[in-house]
């Protein structure tokens, strides 16, 4: 029975670690941007090489707050309402909903080259994603999604603006 | 009773091999949104959130597709077991520190969102569904090898 157990173990062990394996060799590039800190320039090549489904890269909290420092554009994908009524400080509303008349001003203000982080209502609002792809499609090359969004950032105590 | 207790088992493996299968396939296709849900749970560090979406989802492909196949089974249930306890964790620790995200359990891309609670629930019921088809599959192994003795 123990001697039984033990296979069993040792076999499911193995199964894992084939599993992790295969995902690695499918996925070795974004596991090896991940870890040395370059997922930017992969997701810049991808844009620029016109794969179809290239997709924006997801950042967290601390990341936004580097980024940002580091001249990084803040894009809000709510609607104008909710922006209205607090948005991150320094962010630029600019509407999913209404994103093919908000979009030519918004082309003729922010540079191609600029690095954008875009926000929604947080995680498992789709806006911000939706919009990075189409910001894709529309030429810029560093987009990252904070999916976090307003709700993390307003309870982390940074700064917001709006009417409250 | 012994003729019920096998198809059981055979609709339980099939349950479960589906679940996982499914699970697996749809999350090996949006590798990026998944490391996004993964990093909603604020518990691993930022590339090891790349790790677990870049690998986790090819074990639940494989595993699955060995209970769907009826092979090496018993592992399979393990690997399996391990993960959904591995699940139940992370969502006790997102319901504990009141996070409000989905779970990212199948589709990262299907916009339908699960809430931790709703994941734990249908975790404990996998993890019941595990528990039953390995006791069975013990079950029917045991009186196989009555019979061949």
């Amino acid at each position: 029975m123990f001697d039984d157990m033990k296979r069993i173990s040792l076999e499911a062990c193995v199964l894992i670690a084939l599993g992790a394996l295969f995902g690695l060799t499918l996925n070795h590039q974004l596991v090896m941007d991940a870890f040395s800190g370059r997922l930017v320039t992969p997701q810049s090549q991808i844009v620029q090489e016109h794969v179809p489904g290239a997709m924006p890269v997801p950042v967290l909290l601390d990341e936004v707050r580097q980024l940002t420092a580091s001249g990084a554009l803040l894009v809000d994908a709510r609607n104008p309402e909710l922006y209205a009524m607090g948005h991150i400080e320094g962010a630029v509303s600019l509407p999913i909903v209404e994103i093919d008349d908000v979009l030519p001003d918004f082309l003729e203000r922010v540079d191609k080259g600029r690095s954008l982080i875009i926000y929604c209502s947080g995680f498992g609002c789709p806006d911000s994603f939706d919009l990075g792809v189409r910001l894709i499609e529309a030429g810029y090359r560093e987009i990252r999604v904070f999916e976090g969004g307003f709700p993390e950032w307003r309870d982390a105590g940074l700064p917001v603006a709006g009417e409250g | 009773m012994i003729g019920v207790q096998r198809v059981i088992y055979h609709l339980a493996r099939l349950a479960l091999a589906l679940v996982f299968v499914y699970a697996g396939a749809v999350k090996m296709q949006n590798v990026v949104a998944f490391a996004g849900h993964v990093a909603a749970y604020q518990i691993l560090p930022y590339a090891m959130n790349y790790l677990v979406a870049a690998t986790l989802p090819n074990i639940e492909f494989l595993a699955g597709t060995l209970l769907l196949l009826n092979l090496r089974v018993r592992p399979a249930l393990v690997a399996v077991g391990a993960m959904t306890l591995c699940f139940m964790a992370a969502l006790v620790s997102v319901l504990a520190r009141g996070l409000e995200i989905d779970c990212g359990c199948f589709d990262p891309g299907g916009g339908q969102d699960v809430t931790a609670g709703v994941a734990l629930m249908r975790d404990i019921g996998l993890m019941a569904l595990i528990v039953m088809t390995w006791w069975l599959r013990s079950q029917t192994t045991a009186r196989d090898e009555q019979k061949l003795s």
